[in-house]
């Protein structure tokens, strides 16, 4: 383990994993400070969402470290202890509890005790009632939190899983894709959220939507079958010869 | 009898071609005659002897009407004679060539005795006489008899034989009867030994019960010897033990196969769950009743081929209920497969009742056509031929399948379907009708599965009941999707099924199978031949 | 803490179906007790008797829909647990026995003399006292879901994988049960009991307690699986349902929150055993039959799986027609079944409790009143 390790949120360093002789992720190194948001881009197929799987427990690499909070060797633990180390993702499509209400999903991503038999007994606190109020405030939602789910709309479900990150109080938080399906000003809304939540936490976003990245302002990696391609601020990466063209074409 | 009309024929050819052996039938007539003056079996018994001393062949027709009790003294020249009963006398014929000698009354002829232990005699030396035959079929069979008895004093005749036979086959078995005369022949150690090897190498249990009395009565270094020689055998017939439990795993992973294998089509590449498979295969059975029905009321000839009739029918019949299925219900659940699972249940037990009422409770009774019928031996497995022909006719369906899927346009579509229902569909697929075909095609399958099941179960209302869980452990145990997954799971529980029974029985091993599955799931939930990628996680 | 959470799950439909559940418990055993046979009230021993079978079926069919309804765990293997449960109150009822059996002999029941065993095997000892055999009726079934589970759960396996694999484990018990020397009597079962805690089986008194229980026990059913699924919990239940790898990234263990609701289950599923077989007086192993377990999927479907009084409703009407159908049409009755869960799945795939739900919402939007927030009832399509 390198120095970098020990001040560094996320460490990744020659994190490789395939499919059946297919190298989705090869030789990946990434490093993630904390308080740091990052901007990644790439074409499809690039390996970000994989790279996601990875950090979060749901692939283990075939080779390569994975560090969190400069200790914690994230391969050696599963998706929930994941989670509760404080790493929170947000799924490229968007996946809410469709058949509870707004509120009841912020209920059950609050952060607190994860186990069957406490849960039995669980009522609601002040506090938790309070945050919650808070939460829907900030994603827009508080005239809808006892609809369904289900009935949102797509950019209201993505607020709504941003809004289960916030209310599951991670360090870290895996953003993939999260405008995608949204208009202009929603896009703009939730680049000011990302924005907002950038200050207390670290943010990595996978995002294909160019004018998203550039009202983010922050730095950004390009991947390409696996690798980092380009590293550094937007203009930099996408003055690259090689970025333009894989990625953002003449 | 036709047999007897050959073996005249062979004689009068040897007859032809060895003419110096002529000379030797006055020495062969008088042995004979002596039998006319013997006083007593023992007496019988040594001419007997003598007889088989000579190994002539020609002595058999003599010592065969001697041992059936046709052999007859005629009192008046005190010469015997073969003769055969007819009113109020006998038909009398020349014991060595068979030419008749004329007829005798009754009081005219006296009836040479014999008892068992003669006849038992007479047996063996018969036995070394046909060791002369020119066909090698009664040369095997004469070996075997002497290698059962074990007669010491056919040594002679045995090494002649050894010396002129030129049939590698027929050979072996020749020393083998050897050694087991030289067993019973107090030979020298060294000879005794080799025999022993000789016999231990024949390895079947034969030559087990052999050895096994051998060892009894043997002391020293023999009897280790004989214990040696026994352990050998026991070795190998544990081998052959193990040959048969794999083919008879190898049998019940076909019948495995042809009832999963329709399922692996709905289930594993539509990923419908349909209950109602094991009556489809029912289906096919009660056709194949239908047709054998028909057959038997107008055309009983044709019974040999009401199987190869029914298999088109069989497909098309279930193949037809599926389609109905496809279209009446489980199009409108695609997606919902917990749903699927309820509905066909519910079309399962609609079928049954539906054939309940059609045929009765009552077990059906279909035949086996001719070639069906009856086994065969191949070295110490018994093969029945039923279960052969479902071995080969399995991985015929399988390897049909696999042609469709692979290499047709509707297999091609199918996959397309299957993988990606929106884009194949915005590229000109018909959907629902590839949808109605794959289902009607793994139905079909189905059907023809119970054409074959007819032959070696009860075709009754609950024939598929049986076969459905199984069918449904092979397909996942398999890996769903994968229709070599199948294969493999198939026979490979077919194989560990049979295995397991003789420890545990045939409900134990059963259980003990399920149980093993279960657990298989845990470890690999994607079962043996899983699909990779994204699309299954979803 | 409990009685918190015990109140916490009351609605007014729920309170209906309790006071109705108690309300039969005490008013079924006086008609039938108390009224003399003449007066057109009173209740005859064959009703008190199919009656509260059918009471412990609706048991068994809510044990299901805590799983499957709410869950989203299609156990194609509840009657397992069932007989289970069944079997260890039958192994007590063998040992009331005692001498009074066939071959009289006080310390082995008759099909143990019959096979010529010499002693009792190991596994039956205990079963002499109730509260060992009341012990078993609930530790065996939620010991083997809980070890099922636990495996299955683990490694991830849903759906109609899970479906066939409850189905195999409820095969392979019925044919373990089948063998005589498993020591369970075989394909004859256990049967010809005398007594429970010394009163006559078959006395109308205690077929009246039988059914009060029976109802009282149901009516304790619906209390903790109300409660149950309006707590976090609850919630957590729905939500493994229907987004499972969205949980586990919020750091739940779906798999333990899976694994209480099917041991829980197939407790109540073989506490609703053990009431059924005294009242029916014989268990054997075609209750492992796997056509029993879907039958039970029926019933919950038909009547609403994810609600609470579906189940029971639809246990209670599927299995009246059933006894309707074997007296009047035997022939057509698997015609029936079947149509039945054609019909289920085709047209009411919330079932009877779900259709008048929607019925009842839609009247009062086109009243033009606000619409009722139905989202608290956790019955939209389930992701599968
Ligand atoms: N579980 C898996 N099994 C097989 N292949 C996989 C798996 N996960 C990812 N891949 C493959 O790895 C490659 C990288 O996929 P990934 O989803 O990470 O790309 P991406 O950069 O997120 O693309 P997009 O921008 O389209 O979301 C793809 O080719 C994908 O098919
Ligand atoms: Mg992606």
């Amino acid at each position: 383990m390198s120095a970098k390790t020990t001040t560094s949120i996320l460490y990744l360093d020659g994190v490789s994993v395939s499919f059946d002789g297919f190298r989705a992720i090869n030789n990946l190194s990434l490093v993630l400070e904390p308080g740091e948001m990052r901007a990644i881009i790439g074409p499809n197929g690039a390996g970000k969402t994989t790279m996601m799987d990875i950090i979060t427990g749901k692939t283990r690499p075939d080779e390569g470290e994975v560090f969190f909070d400069g200790r914690v060797d994230l391969t050696k633990h599963d998706e929930s202890e994941i989670a509760m180390l404080g790493i929170g993702r947000k799924f490229q499509k968007p996946t809410v509890f469709e058949s509870h209400t707004v509120e009841d999903n912020l209920v059950l991503a609050l952060a607190g005790p994860r186990k069957a038999i406490p849960a039995l007994f669980h009522r609601q606190t002040k506090a938790e009632r309070e945050r919650i109020d808070e939460i829907l405030q900030t994603i827009r939602l508080t005239a809808r939190r006892d609809e369904l789910a289900a009935a949102l709309s797509h950019g209201q479900k993505q607020w709504l899983e941003i809004g289960m990150l916030l209310a599951q109080d991670p360090k870290l938080l895996l953003v993939d894709e999260p405008v995608a399906g949204m208009t202009d000003a929603e896009t703009e809304e939730t680049a000011r959220l990302l924005r907002e939540i950038a200050q207390t936490r670290s943010v990595i976003v996978v995002e294909h939507d160019m004018q998203f990245v550039r009202e983010l302002d922050v730095k950004v990696t390009c991947l390409h079958e696996g690798t980092v391609l380009a590293e550094g601020s937007l203009d930099q990466v996408s003055g690259d010869s090689r970025v333009i063209e894989v990625y953002l074409g003449r | 009898m036709p047999v007897l009309r050959i073996f005249r024929l062979i004689f009068i050819l040897i007859a032809v071609m060895a003419g110096p052996a002529r000379a030797d039938d006055a020495a062969l007539r008088t042995m004979l005659n002596g039998l006319a003056n013997a006083d007593g079996f023992a007496a019988i018994e040594k001419i007997v002897g003598d007889i088989a001393a000579t190994g002539d062949p020609k002595a058999e027709r003599a010592l065969g009407a001697l041992s059936s009790g046709d052999l007859y003294v005629r009192k008046a020249d005190k010469t015997v004679l073969i003769g055969k009963s007819k009113t109020g006398g006998y038909v009398l014929s020349d014991p060595l060539t068979g030419d008749v000698a004329g007829e005798a009354k009754r009081s005219e002829v006296e009836k040479i005795k014999v008892n068992n232990t003669l006849r038992r005699v007479v047996r063996e030396a018969l036995g070394g006489l046909t060791l002369a035959s020119v066909d090698p079929r009664a040369r095997l069979n004469a070996a075997e008899t002497i290698f059962k008895s074990g007669d010491p004093h056919a040594i002679p005749t045995l090494d002649a034989a050894i010396a002129r036979e030129t049939d590698p086959a027929v050979k072996e078995r020749l020393m083998e009867a050897r050694a087991s005369a030289t067993l019973k022949a107090q030979a020298p150690v060294a000879e005794t030994t080799a025999a022993l090897e000789t016999i231990a190498g024949r390895g079947d249990r034969e030559a087990l019960s052999l050895l096994k009395s051998y060892e009894a009565g043997a002391q020293g270094e023999l009897k280790d010897a004989a214990g040696a020689a026994i352990a050998k055998i026991e070795q190998t017939l544990a081998l052959w033990a193990a040959g048969q439990n794999v083919w008879y795993g190898i049998s019940l992973g076909s019948v495995l196969l042809l009832a999963a294998v329709g399922l692996a089509i709905t289930f594993g590449v539509m990923g419908v769950i349909n209950m109602a498979h094991g009556e489809m295969v029912m289906i096919g059975a009660y056709t194949t009743f239908v047709v054998q029905d028909l057959i038997r009321q107008y055309s009983p000839d044709l019974f040999d081929w009401s199987l190869p009739i029914a298999l088109p029918l069989a497909f098309l019949v279930s193949a037809g209920v599926g389609l109905i299925i496809e279209r009446g219900i489980i199009r409108f659940l695609y997606g919902r497969p917990l749903e699927t699972l309820l509905a066909t249940w519910g079309v399962s037990l609609v079928l049954q009742q539906t054939v309940r009422s059609l045929f009765g409770p009552t077990n059906r009774e279909v035949g086996n056509p001719s070639w069906m019928s009856g086994a065969f031996q191949l070295g110490e497995l018994t093969i029945t031929w039923n279960r052969l022909w479902i071995v080969v006719f399995a991985l015929i369906v399988f390897a049909l399948l696999l042609y469709v899927l692979n290499r047709t346009a509707l297999g091609l579509q199918m996959r397309a379907v299957t993988q990606n229902r929106r884009m194949a569909s915005s590229m000109g697929i018909r959907t629902p009708w590839i949808d109605a075909m794959t289902f009607a095609l793994g139905s079909g399958i189905a059907g023809i599965a119970g054409v074959a099941l007819s032959q070696i179960d009860n075709v009754s209302p609950d024939l598929g009941q049986g076969y459905i869980i199984d069918s449904f452990m092979v397909v996942v145990f398999g890996g769903v999707g994968n229709l070599w997954g199948t294969l493999v799971g198939a026979f490979t529980l077919g194989v560990l099924n049979k295995f397991l029974e003789p420890y545990a029985g045939a409900v134990l091993g059963k259980i003990a199978v399920l149980i093993l599955i279960i657990l298989f799931i845990q470890k690999r939930p994607r079962g043996l031949f899983a699909l990779k990628g994204r699309a299954v996680e979803a | 803490m409990i009685t918190r959470f015990l109140a916490g799950g009351l609605e007014r439909r729920i309170n209906i179906l309790l006071a109705i559940l108690v309300a039969a418990a005490v008013l079924v055993p006086v008609l039938h007790l108390a009224v003399p046979a003449s007066s057109p009230l009173h209740m005859p021993t064959y009703v008190v008797a199919l009656v509260g079978k059918y009471l412990t079926y609706a048991l068994l069919a809510l044990a299901l829909d805590l799983v499957w309804g709410f869950c989203g765990i299609l156990s194609l293997g509840h009657a397992a647990f069932f007989a289970l449960g069944g079997y260890a109150m039958g192994m007590y009822l063998m040992r009331q026995i005692g001498a009074r059996s066939v071959y009289g002999n006080p310390d082995l029941p008759d099909f143990m003399v019959f096979l010529n065993w010499k002693e009792l095997p190991w596994f039956w000892h205990g079963f002499d006292h109730f509260w060992f055999a009341m012990l078993m009726v609930m530790a065996v079934p939620g010991l083997l879901a809980f070890v099922f589970g636990w495996f299955a759960f683990r490694s991830r396996i849903t759906g109609v994988y899970l479906s066939i694999i409850t189905q195999a484990l409820t095969y392979a018990l019925m044919l373990a049960f089948f063998r005589n020397n498993m020591g369970f009597g075989g394909n004859n079962g256990l049967t010809d009991f005398k007594d429970i805690l010394g009163f006559n089986i078959q006395a109308d008194a205690t077929r009246s307690a039988l059914f009060a229980a029976s109802a009282l026990a149901l009516a304790l059913g619906v209390l903790v699986t109300s409660a149950l699924v309006r707590s976090k919990y609850g919630k957590l239940l729905i939500a493994a349902r229907d987004a499972e790898s969205r949980m586990r990234f919020l750091g739940y263990r779906p798999e333990n929150i899976k694994l209480f609701a099917f041991t829980l289950s197939a407790v109540m599923a073989g506490i609703a055993g053990a009431l059924y077989v005294p009242q029916v007086g014989i268990i054997n192993p075609g209750e492992f039959a796997p056509a029993n377990s879907i039958e039970v999927v029926v019933w919950t479907a038909v009547g609403g799986r994810g609600t609470i009084i579906g189940p029971i409703i639809g246990a209670l009407l599927v299995n009246g027609g059933k006894s309707w159908f074997t007296g009047a049409l035997p022939e057509l009755w698997l015609f029936a079944l079947g149509a039945l869960f054609i019909a289920t799945t085709l047209f009411l795939p919330k079932g009877i409790v779900g259709a008048w739900e929607e019925w009842w919402k839609q009247r009062r939007e086109r009243d033009g009143r606000a619409p009722m927030m139905s989202a608290r009832n956790p019955i939209e399509s389930p992701a599968e």
